[in-house]
Protein backbone atom coordinates (compact mmCIF):
# COMPACT_ATOMS: atom_id res chain seq x y z
CA UNK A 1 0.00 0.00 0.00
CA UNK A 2 1.33 3.27 -0.83
CA UNK A 3 2.04 5.39 1.78
CA UNK A 4 1.62 9.18 2.07
CA UNK A 5 1.03 12.29 4.38
CA UNK A 6 -2.22 11.18 5.15
CA UNK A 7 -1.75 7.23 5.59
CA UNK A 8 0.91 8.61 7.54
CA UNK A 9 -1.05 10.61 10.42
CA UNK A 10 -4.05 8.01 10.28
CA UNK A 11 -2.22 5.32 11.26
CA UNK A 12 0.04 7.20 13.99
CA UNK A 13 -3.53 7.93 15.25
CA UNK A 14 -4.85 4.66 15.16
CA UNK A 15 -1.51 2.59 16.19
CA UNK A 16 -1.96 4.51 19.63
CA UNK A 17 -4.72 4.97 21.70
CA UNK A 18 -5.86 8.59 21.25
CA UNK A 19 -7.76 9.27 24.15
CA UNK A 20 -5.01 9.27 26.45
CA UNK A 21 -1.05 9.96 26.49
CA UNK A 22 -0.69 13.65 26.21
CA UNK A 23 1.63 15.22 27.46
CA UNK A 24 2.32 19.24 28.52
CA UNK A 25 5.70 20.63 29.92
CA UNK A 26 5.42 21.33 33.26
CA UNK A 27 2.58 19.34 33.97
CA UNK A 28 3.37 16.75 36.10
CA UNK A 29 1.59 13.55 37.73
CA UNK A 30 1.58 13.49 40.76
CA UNK A 31 4.74 11.48 42.96
CA UNK A 32 4.84 7.55 42.52
CA UNK A 33 2.56 7.68 39.12
CA UNK A 34 2.98 4.70 37.02
CA UNK A 35 3.25 4.69 33.02
CA UNK A 36 1.23 7.36 31.82
CA UNK A 37 -1.44 5.10 29.45
CA UNK A 38 -2.10 2.52 33.00
CA UNK A 39 -2.23 5.50 35.67
CA UNK A 40 -5.28 6.48 33.08
CA UNK A 41 -6.64 3.40 33.12
CA UNK A 42 -6.11 3.27 36.55
CA UNK A 43 -7.07 6.89 38.15
CA UNK A 44 -10.73 6.99 38.92
CA UNK A 45 -10.64 10.64 39.69
CA UNK A 46 -11.28 10.62 43.96
CA UNK A 47 -9.35 13.54 44.33
CA UNK A 48 -8.15 11.53 47.42
CA UNK A 49 -4.72 12.51 46.18
CA UNK A 50 -5.71 16.33 45.99
CA UNK A 51 -7.19 15.77 49.60
CA UNK A 52 -3.86 14.86 51.79
CA UNK A 53 -1.58 17.43 49.88
CA UNK A 54 -0.53 19.75 52.27
CA UNK A 55 0.54 22.46 50.18
CA UNK A 56 -2.56 22.87 47.36
CA UNK A 57 0.13 21.21 44.64
CA UNK A 58 -2.18 18.86 42.88
CA UNK A 59 -4.70 20.39 41.17
CA UNK A 60 -8.15 18.92 39.77
CA UNK A 61 -7.76 18.80 35.55
CA UNK A 62 -10.46 20.90 34.27
CA UNK A 63 -11.70 21.01 30.88
CA UNK A 64 -8.91 21.90 28.62
CA UNK A 65 -6.94 18.99 29.76
CA UNK A 66 -9.50 16.49 27.42
CA UNK A 67 -10.37 13.25 28.51
CA UNK A 68 -7.86 13.79 31.13
CA UNK A 69 -10.49 15.93 33.08
CA UNK A 70 -10.72 14.82 36.93
CA UNK A 71 -7.40 13.51 37.20
CA UNK A 72 -4.72 14.88 39.37
CA UNK A 73 -2.32 17.45 37.90
CA UNK A 74 0.90 18.72 39.61
CA UNK A 75 1.39 22.40 37.27
CA UNK A 76 5.07 22.93 38.32
CA UNK A 77 5.21 26.52 37.15
CA UNK A 78 2.70 27.64 39.49
CA UNK A 79 3.27 25.81 42.35
CA UNK A 80 5.42 22.33 42.40
CA UNK A 81 5.70 19.16 44.07
CA UNK A 82 7.64 19.27 47.88
CA UNK A 83 8.00 15.88 47.84
CA UNK A 84 6.57 14.96 50.96
CA UNK A 85 5.20 11.89 49.84
CA UNK A 86 1.92 11.98 51.49
CA UNK A 87 -0.41 11.50 48.13
CA UNK A 88 0.96 7.23 47.10
CA UNK A 89 -0.41 5.94 50.27
CA UNK A 90 -3.14 6.97 49.81
CA UNK A 91 -4.05 6.24 46.22
CA UNK A 92 -7.09 3.30 46.09
CA UNK A 93 -6.25 1.69 43.32
CA UNK A 94 -2.63 2.00 42.76
CA UNK A 95 -2.15 4.46 40.10
CA UNK A 96 -0.17 6.00 42.60
CA UNK A 97 2.67 3.30 43.45
CA UNK A 98 2.07 2.96 47.50
CA UNK A 99 4.85 1.29 48.47
CA UNK A 100 7.05 4.54 47.61
CA UNK A 101 7.88 6.67 50.23
CA UNK A 102 11.55 8.09 49.86
CA UNK A 103 11.57 11.17 47.69
CA UNK A 104 14.77 10.41 45.92
CA UNK A 105 13.05 7.28 44.17
CA UNK A 106 10.01 9.59 43.09
CA UNK A 107 10.71 9.93 38.53
CA UNK A 108 7.67 12.58 37.59
CA UNK A 109 9.39 14.07 35.48
CA UNK A 110 12.92 15.41 34.27
CA UNK A 111 14.28 19.63 34.39
CA UNK A 112 15.76 20.61 30.84
CA UNK A 113 17.29 23.91 31.16
CA UNK A 114 17.11 26.62 28.47
CA UNK A 115 20.59 27.63 27.75
CA UNK A 116 19.33 30.29 25.60
CA UNK A 117 17.80 32.33 27.91
CA UNK A 118 19.55 30.60 31.70
CA UNK A 119 21.01 33.84 33.12
CA UNK A 120 24.11 32.07 34.21
CA UNK A 121 25.02 30.61 30.40
CA UNK A 122 24.49 33.94 29.41
CA UNK A 123 26.50 35.51 31.87
CA UNK A 124 29.43 33.03 30.79
CA UNK A 125 29.13 33.73 27.17
CA UNK A 126 29.42 37.35 28.16
CA UNK A 127 32.55 36.38 30.25
CA UNK A 128 34.28 34.49 27.43
CA UNK A 129 33.35 36.66 24.48
CA UNK A 130 33.91 40.02 26.76
CA UNK A 131 31.54 42.01 25.24
CA UNK A 132 28.67 43.12 27.65
CA UNK A 133 25.02 42.58 26.43
CA UNK A 134 23.66 43.57 29.69
CA UNK A 135 22.54 39.98 30.89
CA UNK A 136 25.32 40.60 33.55
CA UNK A 137 23.79 38.84 36.77
CA UNK A 138 24.32 35.88 38.61
CA UNK A 139 21.71 33.40 39.42
CA UNK A 140 21.60 30.52 41.50
CA UNK A 141 18.84 29.69 42.13
CA UNK A 142 17.59 26.41 40.43
CA UNK A 143 20.79 24.70 42.34
CA UNK A 144 19.66 26.44 45.76
CA UNK A 145 16.25 25.58 45.84
CA UNK A 146 16.67 21.90 44.67
CA UNK A 147 15.49 19.34 47.34
CA UNK A 148 18.87 17.53 46.17
CA UNK A 149 21.39 20.21 45.47
CA UNK A 150 24.64 19.15 44.10
CA UNK A 151 23.19 16.16 43.44
CA UNK A 152 20.41 16.68 40.82
CA UNK A 153 21.56 19.88 40.27
CA UNK A 154 25.35 21.16 40.05
CA UNK A 155 27.15 24.10 39.06
CA UNK A 156 30.14 22.94 36.23
CA UNK A 157 33.00 25.85 36.79
CA UNK A 158 30.58 26.74 39.18
CA UNK A 159 28.57 28.77 37.50
CA UNK A 160 26.71 26.80 34.66
CA UNK A 161 23.79 24.67 36.24
CA UNK A 162 23.49 20.84 34.85
CA UNK A 163 20.65 18.44 35.80
CA UNK A 164 22.12 15.17 36.35
CA UNK A 165 19.68 11.99 35.90
CA UNK A 166 19.01 12.10 40.17
CA UNK A 167 16.51 14.69 38.89
CA UNK A 168 12.99 13.63 40.24
CA UNK A 169 11.06 15.80 38.40
CA UNK A 170 9.79 18.00 41.49
CA UNK A 171 9.48 21.52 39.62
CA UNK A 172 10.39 23.43 42.28
CA UNK A 173 13.43 24.69 40.33
CA UNK A 174 10.80 25.58 37.53
CA UNK A 175 8.64 27.31 39.97
CA UNK A 176 11.27 29.92 41.44
CA UNK A 177 12.78 29.93 38.20
CA UNK A 178 13.27 34.32 37.89
CA UNK A 179 13.45 34.54 34.13
CA UNK A 180 10.09 34.64 31.73
CA UNK A 181 9.81 31.98 30.10
CA UNK A 182 10.90 30.48 32.26
CA UNK A 183 14.63 28.94 31.39
CA UNK A 184 14.34 25.79 32.98
CA UNK A 185 11.25 22.91 32.14
CA UNK A 186 10.41 19.47 34.02
CA UNK A 187 9.20 17.29 31.21
CA UNK A 188 7.07 14.90 32.55
CA UNK A 189 7.77 11.05 32.45
CA UNK A 190 7.10 9.68 28.73
CA UNK A 191 7.11 12.93 27.08
CA UNK A 192 10.01 13.26 24.78
CA UNK A 193 12.79 15.39 25.66
CA UNK A 194 14.70 16.82 22.32
CA UNK A 195 17.68 17.41 23.90
CA UNK A 196 18.19 13.81 25.14
CA UNK A 197 17.06 12.50 21.57
CA UNK A 198 19.24 10.46 20.42
CA UNK A 199 22.18 11.16 17.90
CA UNK A 200 20.14 10.45 14.42
CA UNK A 201 17.27 13.20 16.01
CA UNK A 202 20.72 15.31 16.83
CA UNK A 203 22.30 15.25 13.14
CA UNK A 204 18.53 16.35 11.59
CA UNK A 205 17.93 19.40 13.82
CA UNK A 206 21.97 19.86 13.09
CA UNK A 207 22.64 19.82 9.51
CA UNK A 208 18.11 20.65 9.15
CA UNK A 209 17.81 18.27 6.38
CA UNK A 210 14.36 17.27 5.76
CA UNK A 211 14.26 13.50 6.48
CA UNK A 212 11.83 11.15 5.11
CA UNK A 213 11.86 8.73 7.61
CA UNK A 214 8.10 9.23 8.37
CA UNK A 215 7.40 7.24 4.80
CA UNK A 216 9.81 4.84 5.22
CA UNK A 217 9.35 1.24 6.81
CA UNK A 218 11.16 -1.97 7.25
CA UNK A 219 14.77 -1.87 5.12
CA UNK A 220 14.20 1.00 3.69
CA UNK A 221 14.44 2.88 6.91
CA UNK A 222 16.85 0.62 8.12
CA UNK A 223 19.00 1.24 4.89
CA UNK A 224 18.18 5.32 5.40
CA UNK A 225 19.56 5.33 8.51
CA UNK A 226 22.65 3.14 7.95
CA UNK A 227 22.95 6.24 5.49
CA UNK A 228 23.99 9.01 8.14
CA UNK A 229 27.65 9.16 9.33
CA UNK A 230 29.08 11.67 11.26
CA UNK A 231 31.99 12.58 9.18
CA UNK A 232 31.93 16.78 9.19
CA UNK A 233 30.40 17.12 11.97
CA UNK A 234 32.44 18.13 15.01
CA UNK A 235 33.31 16.39 17.98
CA UNK A 236 31.42 18.72 21.05
CA UNK A 237 34.05 17.71 23.38
CA UNK A 238 34.06 19.38 26.89
CA UNK A 239 37.98 21.31 25.96
CA UNK A 240 38.25 21.30 22.28
CA UNK A 241 41.58 20.90 20.99
CA UNK A 242 42.29 23.08 17.88
CA UNK A 243 45.04 21.14 15.95
CA UNK A 244 47.45 23.01 13.75
CA UNK A 245 49.11 22.19 10.67
CA UNK A 246 51.85 23.52 11.48
CA UNK A 247 53.31 26.08 14.32
CA UNK A 248 55.79 28.46 13.97
CA UNK A 249 58.21 27.66 17.47
CA UNK A 250 57.92 23.74 16.27
CA UNK A 251 59.08 24.02 13.28
CA UNK A 252 61.50 20.67 12.46
CA UNK A 253 64.59 22.20 10.12
CA UNK B 1 -41.86 9.09 62.67
CA UNK B 2 -41.96 9.44 59.04
CA UNK B 3 -40.11 7.62 56.86
CA UNK B 4 -38.98 10.87 54.93
CA UNK B 5 -38.03 12.84 57.41
CA UNK B 6 -34.99 10.50 58.78
CA UNK B 7 -34.29 10.40 54.91
CA UNK B 8 -34.42 13.61 53.88
CA UNK B 9 -32.08 14.01 57.48
CA UNK B 10 -29.45 11.40 56.52
CA UNK B 11 -29.57 13.40 53.09
CA UNK B 12 -28.96 16.72 54.57
CA UNK B 13 -26.21 15.26 56.99
CA UNK B 14 -24.26 13.79 53.86
CA UNK B 15 -24.95 16.72 52.02
CA UNK B 16 -22.96 18.57 55.19
CA UNK B 17 -20.13 16.28 55.37
CA UNK B 18 -19.38 16.68 51.61
CA UNK B 19 -18.29 20.23 52.54
CA UNK B 20 -17.36 19.38 56.16
CA UNK B 21 -14.79 16.44 55.14
CA UNK B 22 -12.65 18.37 52.96
CA UNK B 23 -12.68 21.38 55.79
CA UNK B 24 -11.31 18.94 57.90
CA UNK B 25 -9.11 18.00 55.70
CA UNK B 26 -7.52 21.20 54.98
CA UNK B 27 -7.17 21.50 58.70
CA UNK B 28 -4.78 18.61 58.33
CA UNK B 29 -7.32 16.03 59.90
CA UNK B 30 -7.02 13.24 57.53
CA UNK B 31 -9.46 10.72 60.03
CA UNK B 32 -11.92 10.87 57.14
CA UNK B 33 -10.74 11.49 53.57
CA UNK B 34 -12.08 11.43 50.29
CA UNK B 35 -14.85 12.07 47.77
CA UNK B 36 -18.02 9.39 47.24
CA UNK B 37 -15.41 7.79 44.53
CA UNK B 38 -13.88 6.35 47.27
CA UNK B 39 -13.88 7.19 50.80
CA UNK B 40 -11.66 6.40 54.06
CA UNK B 41 -13.31 6.06 57.14
CA UNK B 42 -10.48 5.82 59.55
CA UNK B 43 -8.52 2.83 58.37
CA UNK B 44 -12.35 1.44 56.71
CA UNK B 45 -12.00 1.43 52.96
CA UNK B 46 -15.04 2.44 51.28
CA UNK B 47 -15.47 2.85 47.18
CA UNK B 48 -17.91 3.26 44.47
CA UNK B 49 -17.88 -0.24 43.11
CA UNK B 50 -18.53 0.89 39.72
CA UNK B 51 -15.57 3.13 39.76
CA UNK B 52 -13.53 0.44 41.05
CA UNK B 53 -14.99 -2.14 38.54
CA UNK B 54 -13.77 -0.01 35.46
CA UNK B 55 -10.50 0.53 37.10
CA UNK B 56 -10.01 -3.48 36.84
CA UNK B 57 -11.53 -3.66 33.60
CA UNK B 58 -9.54 -0.99 32.01
CA UNK B 59 -6.30 -2.13 33.40
CA UNK B 60 -6.49 -6.05 34.29
CA UNK B 61 -4.87 -5.33 37.28
CA UNK B 62 -6.69 -5.89 40.93
CA UNK B 63 -5.15 -5.22 44.64
CA UNK B 64 -6.34 -6.00 47.80
CA UNK B 65 -7.35 -2.38 48.37
CA UNK B 66 -9.40 -2.23 45.66
CA UNK B 67 -11.16 -5.72 47.11
CA UNK B 68 -11.43 -4.33 50.66
CA UNK B 69 -13.13 -1.16 49.37
CA UNK B 70 -15.88 -2.84 47.77
CA UNK B 71 -17.02 -4.87 50.47
CA UNK B 72 -19.00 -2.47 52.67
CA UNK B 73 -20.82 -0.85 49.58
CA UNK B 74 -21.58 -4.62 48.37
CA UNK B 75 -22.80 -5.68 51.75
CA UNK B 76 -24.86 -2.64 52.28
CA UNK B 77 -26.60 -3.48 49.02
CA UNK B 78 -27.13 -7.04 49.48
CA UNK B 79 -28.81 -6.52 53.45
CA UNK B 80 -30.55 -3.32 52.46
CA UNK B 81 -31.13 -2.36 49.24
CA UNK B 82 -30.08 0.12 47.42
CA UNK B 83 -30.45 3.14 50.35
CA UNK B 84 -27.16 4.83 48.72
CA UNK B 85 -29.57 5.98 46.22
CA UNK B 86 -32.38 7.31 48.06
CA UNK B 87 -31.15 8.05 51.96
CA UNK B 88 -27.17 9.36 50.80
CA UNK B 89 -26.94 9.97 47.82
CA UNK B 90 -26.60 13.82 46.98
CA UNK B 91 -27.74 14.17 43.21
CA UNK B 92 -31.01 12.45 44.25
CA UNK B 93 -31.58 15.12 46.79
CA UNK B 94 -31.07 17.71 44.38
CA UNK B 95 -33.60 15.87 41.91
CA UNK B 96 -36.30 16.08 45.00
CA UNK B 97 -35.55 19.57 45.49
CA UNK B 98 -35.88 20.19 41.34
CA UNK B 99 -39.17 17.96 41.69
CA UNK B 100 -40.40 20.25 44.85
CA UNK B 101 -39.45 23.31 43.11
CA UNK B 102 -41.68 22.40 39.74
CA UNK B 103 -44.19 21.63 41.81
CA UNK B 104 -44.28 25.20 43.54
CA UNK B 105 -43.87 26.94 40.57
CA UNK B 106 -47.00 25.95 39.43
CA UNK B 107 -46.25 23.59 36.46
CA UNK B 108 -48.37 20.71 35.36
CA UNK B 109 -47.72 17.13 36.51
CA UNK B 110 -45.20 15.79 34.38
CA UNK B 111 -45.02 12.28 36.23
CA UNK B 112 -46.07 9.32 33.76
CA UNK B 113 -48.42 7.13 35.02
CA UNK B 114 -47.87 3.69 35.79
CA UNK B 115 -48.19 0.91 33.67
CA UNK B 116 -47.24 -2.81 33.95
CA UNK B 117 -44.93 -2.55 31.13
CA UNK B 118 -42.74 0.38 32.22
CA UNK B 119 -40.46 -1.13 34.80
CA UNK B 120 -39.17 -3.46 32.37
CA UNK B 121 -39.05 -0.80 29.97
CA UNK B 122 -36.91 1.04 31.95
CA UNK B 123 -34.57 -1.73 33.10
CA UNK B 124 -33.59 -2.69 29.26
CA UNK B 125 -32.77 1.40 29.37
CA UNK B 126 -30.49 1.53 31.98
CA UNK B 127 -28.95 -1.75 31.67
CA UNK B 128 -28.28 -1.53 27.21
CA UNK B 129 -27.25 2.24 28.53
CA UNK B 130 -24.90 0.82 31.22
CA UNK B 131 -23.45 -2.07 28.63
CA UNK B 132 -22.48 0.78 26.09
CA UNK B 133 -20.72 2.85 28.99
CA UNK B 134 -18.82 -0.02 29.93
CA UNK B 135 -18.00 -1.03 25.76
CA UNK B 136 -16.89 2.66 25.42
CA UNK B 137 -14.94 2.43 28.59
CA UNK B 138 -12.82 -0.99 27.54
CA UNK B 139 -12.39 0.70 24.26
CA UNK B 140 -11.22 3.64 25.34
CA UNK B 141 -9.05 2.39 28.32
CA UNK B 142 -10.47 5.41 30.32
CA UNK B 143 -12.93 5.00 33.11
CA UNK B 144 -14.94 7.22 31.22
CA UNK B 145 -18.43 6.61 33.29
CA UNK B 146 -17.06 8.41 36.14
CA UNK B 147 -17.94 11.80 34.27
CA UNK B 148 -21.06 11.56 34.70
CA UNK B 149 -21.06 9.67 37.97
CA UNK B 150 -23.04 12.55 39.60
CA UNK B 151 -22.29 11.86 43.03
CA UNK B 152 -18.81 11.85 42.81
CA UNK B 153 -18.26 14.73 41.07
CA UNK B 154 -21.07 16.52 43.27
CA UNK B 155 -18.65 15.68 46.09
CA UNK B 156 -15.03 16.30 44.41
CA UNK B 157 -16.66 19.73 43.30
CA UNK B 158 -17.35 20.75 47.26
CA UNK B 159 -13.88 19.44 47.50
CA UNK B 160 -12.08 21.82 45.14
CA UNK B 161 -14.64 24.67 46.16
CA UNK B 162 -13.23 23.92 49.66
CA UNK B 163 -9.90 23.65 48.95
CA UNK B 164 -8.96 26.24 46.46
CA UNK B 165 -11.93 28.26 45.64
CA UNK B 166 -13.15 27.28 42.61
CA UNK B 167 -15.14 24.97 40.41
CA UNK B 168 -13.92 22.68 37.07
CA UNK B 169 -15.95 21.77 34.37
CA UNK B 170 -17.10 18.88 35.48
CA UNK B 171 -20.10 21.07 37.35
CA UNK B 172 -21.30 21.50 34.31
CA UNK B 173 -21.94 18.54 33.56
CA UNK B 174 -23.73 17.45 36.81
CA UNK B 175 -25.76 21.05 36.40
CA UNK B 176 -26.98 20.02 32.78
CA UNK B 177 -28.04 16.67 33.75
CA UNK B 178 -30.33 18.40 37.02
CA UNK B 179 -31.44 20.52 34.15
CA UNK B 180 -33.32 18.29 32.23
CA UNK B 181 -34.79 16.93 35.65
CA UNK B 182 -37.21 19.76 35.23
CA UNK B 183 -39.06 18.16 32.30
CA UNK B 184 -38.34 14.20 32.60
CA UNK B 185 -39.86 13.09 35.91
CA UNK B 186 -36.35 11.58 37.49
CA UNK B 187 -35.07 10.68 34.35
CA UNK B 188 -31.52 10.21 35.29
CA UNK B 189 -32.06 8.20 38.17
CA UNK B 190 -34.54 5.75 36.63
CA UNK B 191 -32.76 5.51 33.30
CA UNK B 192 -29.40 6.37 33.21
CA UNK B 193 -27.13 6.53 36.22
CA UNK B 194 -24.48 3.79 36.15
CA UNK B 195 -23.69 4.32 39.53
CA UNK B 196 -27.43 3.19 40.85
CA UNK B 197 -27.78 0.46 37.88
CA UNK B 198 -24.57 -0.81 38.79
CA UNK B 199 -25.52 -1.39 42.66
CA UNK B 200 -28.80 -2.56 41.69
CA UNK B 201 -27.04 -5.48 40.08
CA UNK B 202 -26.26 -6.88 43.76
CA UNK B 203 -29.74 -7.26 44.85
CA UNK B 204 -30.80 -10.02 47.01
CA UNK B 205 -34.28 -11.56 47.11
CA UNK B 206 -33.55 -11.76 50.99
CA UNK B 207 -32.69 -8.36 51.90
CA UNK B 208 -34.73 -5.52 53.28
CA UNK B 209 -37.36 -4.52 50.50
CA UNK B 210 -41.14 -2.94 50.79
CA UNK B 211 -43.40 -5.42 51.16
CA UNK B 212 -47.52 -5.75 51.63
CA UNK B 213 -48.21 -7.25 54.68
CA UNK B 214 -51.70 -7.43 54.41
CA UNK B 215 -53.87 -9.12 52.05
CA UNK B 216 -57.35 -6.33 52.05
CA UNK B 217 -56.17 -2.98 51.92
CA UNK B 218 -57.72 0.01 50.48
CA UNK B 219 -56.60 -0.03 46.98
CA UNK B 220 -56.40 3.57 47.27
CA UNK B 221 -53.18 3.01 44.89
CA UNK B 222 -51.87 5.71 46.75
CA UNK B 223 -48.16 3.92 47.14
CA UNK B 224 -47.90 3.75 43.21
CA UNK B 225 -48.86 7.41 42.82
CA UNK B 226 -45.73 8.75 45.65
CA UNK B 227 -43.78 5.85 44.10
CA UNK B 228 -40.51 8.02 42.36
CA UNK B 229 -39.20 5.14 40.20
CA UNK B 230 -42.74 4.42 38.57
CA UNK B 231 -43.22 0.52 39.96
CA UNK B 232 -45.47 -1.13 41.98
CA UNK B 233 -44.83 -0.85 45.83
CA UNK B 234 -47.06 -4.09 46.49
CA UNK B 235 -46.11 -6.28 44.24
CA UNK B 236 -42.62 -5.06 43.11
CA UNK B 237 -41.04 -4.49 45.92
CA UNK B 238 -37.90 -6.74 45.55
CA UNK B 239 -37.64 -5.00 41.60
CA UNK B 240 -34.23 -3.85 40.77
CA UNK B 241 -35.59 -0.46 40.34
CA UNK B 242 -36.89 0.21 44.24
CA UNK B 243 -34.26 2.16 46.12
CA UNK B 244 -36.09 1.60 49.40
CA UNK B 245 -37.15 5.26 49.71
CA UNK B 246 -40.09 4.40 51.99
CA UNK B 247 -42.14 7.19 50.02
CA UNK B 248 -44.78 4.47 49.40
CA UNK B 249 -44.63 3.75 52.96
CA UNK B 250 -45.73 7.38 54.37
CA UNK B 251 -48.60 7.92 51.73
CA UNK B 252 -50.09 5.07 52.34
CA UNK B 253 -53.39 5.75 54.63
CA UNK B 254 -54.29 2.34 55.71
CA UNK B 255 -50.90 2.01 57.54
CA UNK B 256 -52.68 4.64 59.91
CA UNK B 257 -54.76 2.35 61.13
CA UNK B 258 -52.67 -1.27 60.49
CA UNK B 259 -49.39 -1.94 59.06
CA UNK B 260 -50.32 -3.05 55.34
CA UNK B 261 -46.75 -2.00 53.41
CA UNK B 262 -43.26 -1.97 55.54
CA UNK B 263 -39.93 -2.76 55.13
CA UNK B 264 -39.40 -6.49 55.62
CA UNK B 265 -36.28 -8.88 55.47
CA UNK B 266 -37.16 -11.74 54.21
Amino acid sequence: MPRNRFTEKLAKVLNSNPFKGFFKLNRLRPPGAVKEDIFMELCIRCARCIVVCPYGSIHRADVYEKLQIGTPYIFADKKACYLCMKCPPVCPTGALDPKLSSPENVRIGIAVINQETCLNYLYYEEEIEGVSKGYAQLCNTCNNVCPFTDEAIYMEKHILPVVTDKCTGCGICVEKCPTTPKSINVYPTGMGVKAQAGFYNRKQNFTGENTTEGTLHGDELIKQKQKINSYGAKPDFEYNLETYESRDEWQEQ
Amino acid sequence: MKIKTMRRTAQILTLAAIFIIPFMNVWELYFVKGTFYSMDIGNVAIADPLAVFQSMFASGKINAYMIASLIIPIALMIFFGRIWCSWFCPYYLFAEWVESLRRKLGFRDFRPEYTKTMPSRASRVRFLFLFLGLIVMGVIGVPVLNLISAPGIISSQALVVVKFGYVTFELAIVLVILFFELFYFRYWCRFFCPTGTFLSMFRWKRGMAVQKVRNDCSKCHSCIKSCPVIINPMTEGESLHCNNCGDCIDACQDNLNKQTIKFTFK
